[in-house]
């Protein structure tokens, strides 16, 4: 068969073969770098940077499910629920499962019916968290937003629904000061604080504030493992149950609380109702009031705005936070001063005309009839400004600052609530050192009726007060049940303090707190009525514009032979105390009393 | 007629190790392919490792009979057998089932099969005797061209498909047989000026967006870790997260919770990468590197330039390939649907490339063989 080929063509064909043959091993030498290129690559990202990609992808494998701890409940002192949890639906989205997030937030922002860019802002949030992590993007779905996203969860694969939990504050503007609210923690707290996760809220202010920690309880945690796209696989590999927060039983009575709450309504104020035995404090209410329920979510910058710069302040605890002239309320610490220092001869009697001369001023008595000869006893039955003008001057600030101080004034009163002010009773000292000017003797004339640089809370009043009708013991107010610590000794005479309470009976039964007696129980008080500006001549109160008017005090305990509750009703720019003050304090006192007999 | 008789037995005398290493590389390498796609397929519906195993039996029954006919007989009628296998392509490519957006499939029985890899065979196969022919001493001239030209014809029915991994996989091919068979520097420059042309082209005109996508994401992964970025990111930790030993079979949390994609076609080997580590990705790419070899020892042994020149076409689609394919899943080049030979899941890339084994034993078979 050879022999039929051409043997010329035969030898160019072996020639041709061998220079092809040059050029395939050519080729190899290429292909063979290219696979030595390939086989480095691999190297690289199995050996030089396994962990790198071992960490890869237990990230893609494993996630962390927090198991929410439910927030402790707050009670009343009979075991009402004044703050519950209650279930809440809200939308989760897991980035990662996105194909187009831009998409994704507008479809969901149609269903809820809010702005794109809302959902956008919220997202942002989560800014530094892995993208595999479903992170929060609203809440308080409703049950008809629930479905449909539901009903779109083969398109969108991207969004959870989680059911959670949302503090629901049952008596809303009614313990709103006490039980307080909840907010998003700061960038801060979450540094400080391991135990807060993304989405958590704190307490922040009232006795969500104070019990926090212990409300919120500790969160539990599941590691599970997940496919790409999110579904669970499996068993858990690892499982920590939640540990509930601890509820709270408060001293409150709501009943009395709501009664107080409803007294304020429409007016500005506070009232403090306590135990003078032990401190507990029954009712605390300041108006206006704000709704908790509004901070149980997360509120928007506009709705904060709104609520903190509300007309009235609501978010402002009147009981405690701020402090005014306690007017004619303070003579119980003066006769207290007066009668325990021997200045005081309770049987002296001074004349009041309406008005007396002191350090050549004219100092004018509310009664511009004058009370005409009134000892220690008429002058508290009947709030004589004259008596306590002449008295005080006798008496002397530092003794008069001293014994105010002692009775609970002019500092914390140590309850459990955050932001409690001091108030202020003033002396000479504190009139060089912190005024910056000598005191002047006419200062003293106007502290003995309680005005003058003299500041107190609504709070500090009642202390005061309840040091009278537990014979002479100072408390420390308290709220969440429990917490009271014995009362400590004031170290006053009992005979002292059986005069002053005598005369507080009297100031009710007969004097300018009448509109307070009542027949369910005998009641012992005192009445205030704090001017807000200085004023030169004699004018109504009511002729005041609001802002201006007389500030209405009414300090109270009842029953008197064996006190067993303070009430302190204050009513900015109420007024009288005597009509603006008193009359509120009786329906408690009638109300709270007259519910224990059976009335 | 007489003295063709003792031929036969002859011929089988003429066995060595090189058909050996070629079928039994091939052999190993679609077991290999076997165990790693019942691994990643275990929660699919399909029976994928069933299926593979019944197209490797008839992988074995097309290498035989590849084997067992004369090539130059291939070569004579190589213009009509791509006439054929072009106006198949262009029958699938217009009326073709839509799969995966692509209209690339034709059914046969319950299987489906793709042209395009009967195509591959039917080009090389003429180019082979275009380009030999070449090789006379009065040798037409701008054989590139033409040789260029009936290229063009498959790459643009597959691309129109649209299947650019196939398409793009021609351009190897075309190039090793053309420096085998003797590129002067001067057409090769001006090819891959006319390439460069033809590509910026493509992508104005031809590349739909998301294969735009593909291509930019391949310089940037990171940048939309969700979009085209997603299955470099994943398919690198699969095989990152392999390290030295894997995690064995069964256990690649990237391919058995759905991270990676396509599992058990074009990112087999990042399944392999994981379970078996850095140690399986060298056994398998040493086997790869064996058939390789093998296949160049038997194109050096060809008796004609024909013959070596359709080895070479053959081993440069396979070469092509396994170099895309590894390079793609670790991510050194963009993601586009290239398989992995004998390992991907794939009936008739599986046949494609058994019927390449059983050509390239019959070239070394037939080396001192005159007809």
């Amino acid at each position: 068969m050879m022999s039929l080929q051409n043997p010329a063509q035969e030898y160019s064909s072996d020639w041709v073969l061998l220079n092809m043959a040059v050029r395939l091993r050519w080729l190899c030498g290429v292909l063979g770098v290219a696979l030595a290129v390939v086989i480095g690559a691999y190297w690289y990202h199995q050996i030089i940077r396994a962990e790198h990609y071992e960490r890869l992808a237990e990230n893609n494998r494993l996630r962390v499910l927090r198991l929410d701890a439910p927030r402790g409940l707050i009670y009343d002192r009979s075991g009402r629920i004044l703050v519950e949890n209650t279930p809440t639906f809200r939308l989760m989205i897991d980035r990662s499962a996105s194909s187009d997030l831009g998409a994704s937030l507008a479809f969901a922002a149609g269903i809820l019916g809010r702005e794109e860019r809302e959902l956008r802002a919220a997202l942002e949030r989560h800014r530094g968290v892995a993208r595999e992590v479903p992170v929060l993007l609203a809440e308080d779905l409703e049950l008809t937003q629930v479905a449909r996203f539901e009903v779109s969860e083969p398109e969108h694969p991207e969004f959870e629904i989680s059911t959670s939990r949302r503090r629901l504050y049952r008596h809303s503007f009614q313990t709103a000061h006490v039980v307080g609210y909840l907010g998003e923690p700061t960038p801060a707290e979450h540094d400080r604080d391991d135990s807060l996760a993304a989405g958590d809220l704190v307490g922040r202010s009232g006795v969500e504030l104070l019990r926090d920690r212990r409300l919120r309880g500790n969160h539990g945690e599941r590691i599970v493992v997940v496919d790409s796209r999110g579904r669970l696989m499996g068993e858990d590999v690892q499982r920590a149950d939640a540990e509930p927060g601890e509820s709270v039983t408060l001293t409150i009575d709501l009943r009395l609380q709501q009664l107080a709450e409803s007294l304020l309504a429409d007016k500005a104020g506070a009232i403090v109702a306590l135990d003078p035995r032990d401190g507990a404090v029954r009712a605390m209410v300041s108006s206006p009031s704000f709704d908790p329920n509004r901070f149980a979510g997360r509120l928007s910058q506009e709705d904060w705005d709104r609520i903190v710069h509300a007309p009235g302040k609501p978010l402002q605890n009147r009981a405690i936070q701020n402090t005014y002239p306690p007017g004619s309320v303070f003579k119980i610490v003066m006769a207290v001063a007066g009668l325990a220092e021997g200045l005081l001869d309770p049987e002296e009697r001074v004349y009041c005309s309406g008005a007396t001369r002191l350090y050549d001023r004219r100092w004018r008595c509310w009664q511009r009839r004058g009370h005409g000869f009134v000892d220690l006893r008429g002058a508290l039955q009947h709030s004589c400004d004259t008596y306590f003008y002449r008295q005080g001057v006798k008496i002397g600030i530092e003794v008069i600052a001293a014994y105010a101080r002692r009775l609970g004034l002019g500092g914390r009163t140590g309850v459990e609530l955050p932001g409690e002010s001091e108030g202020l009773v003033p002396d000479p000292e504190w009139s060089r050192d912190r005024r910056g000017y000598p005191w002047y003797p006419g200062e003293t004339v106007s502290v003995a009726i309680g005005q003058g640089p003299l500041l107190t809370s609504p709070l500090q009043v009642a202390v005061m007060t309840a040091a009278v009708a537990n014979g002479g013991f100072r408390v420390r107010p308290y709220l969440v049940a429990g917490g009271g610590e014995p009362p400590e000794p004031l170290g006053l005479d009992a005979e002292v303090i059986a005069f002053v309470a005598e005369a507080l009976a009297n100031v009710v039964a007969n004097g300018t707190g009448r509109s307070a007696r009542t027949p369910v129980v005998a009641v012992a008080g005192k009445t205030g009525t704090a001017q807000v500006v200085a004023q030169e001549t004699w004018i109504r109160s009511e002729d005041l514009p609001p802002d201006q008017a007389d500030h209405a005090w009414f300090t109270s305990y009842a029953p008197v032979d064996a006190p067993e509750l303070v009430v302190v009703v204050f009513v900015e720019n109420g007024g009288r105390g005597s009509e603006a003050a008193a009359p509120l304090a009786r329906e408690l006192i009638e109300d709270h009393f007259g519910a224990a007999a059976g009335t | 007629m007489l003295p063709q008789e003792p031929d036969r037995w002859h011929l089988l005398r003429r066995v060595r190790s090189v058909s050996w290493l070629l079928g039994g590389s091939a052999l190993a390498l679609s077991v290999i392919g076997l165990v790693v796609i019942s691994s990643a397929s275990a929660d699919m519906n399909t029976d994928y490792e069933v299926r593979q195993s019944a197209w490797i039996a008839l992988g074995l029954v097309v290498l035989a009979a590849a084997a067992a006919v004369d090539y130059t007989f291939l070569l004579r009628y190589a213009f009509w057998i791509y006439l054929a296998a072009v106006a198949v392509l262009a029958a699938v490519t217009f009326f073709g089932h839509e799969a995966g957006g692509a209209r690339s499939w034709i059914g046969i029985g319950g299987f489906g099969g793709q042209p395009s890899d009967f195509c591959k065979i039917a080009t090389v196969l003429l180019l082979a005797r275009h380009m030999a022919e070449a090789q006379a001493p009065v040798a037409p001239r701008g054989w590139l061209w033409s040789a260029s030209a009936f290229v063009v014809a498959p790459v643009l029915l597959i691309a129109l498909q649209p299947d650019m991994g196939g398409a793009l996989m021609f351009v190897p091919m075309l190039a090793a047989m053309s420096i085998v068979a003797g590129l002067r520097l001067r057409s090769a420059l001006i090819a891959l000026g006319v390439a460069a042309v033809v590509a910026g082209a493509i992508w104005v005109f031809a590349l739909q967006d998301y294969q735009k996508d593909r291509v930019s994401s391949f310089f940037r992964p990171d940048a939309d870790p969700l979009g085209s970025g997603y299955q470099v990111r994943q398919s690198r930790i699969a095989i990152g997260s392999g390290q030295m030993l894997g995690k064995g079979y069964g256990e690649g949390t990237q391919s058995n919770l759905q991270f990676l994609p396509t599992p058990h076609t074009d990112f087999v080997f990042a399944v392999l990468g994981e379970e078996y580590g850095f140690m399986g990705v060298t056994v398998v790419l040493g086997l790869l590197l064996l058939y390789l070899g093998n296949g160049v020892r038997a194109a050096l042994a060809a008796r004609d330039p024909a013959g070596m020149l359709l080895v070479v076409g053959l081993l440069a689609f396979i070469a092509g390939h396994v170099l895309y394919n590894t390079a793609m899943v670790v991510g050194l080049l963009p993601i586009t649907g290239i398989p992995l030979p004998f390992l991907s899941y794939g009936g008739s890339f599986m046949l494609f490339c058994c019927a390449a084994t059983g050509l390239m034993i019959r070239v070394d078979v037939q080396r001192f063989v005159n007809i």
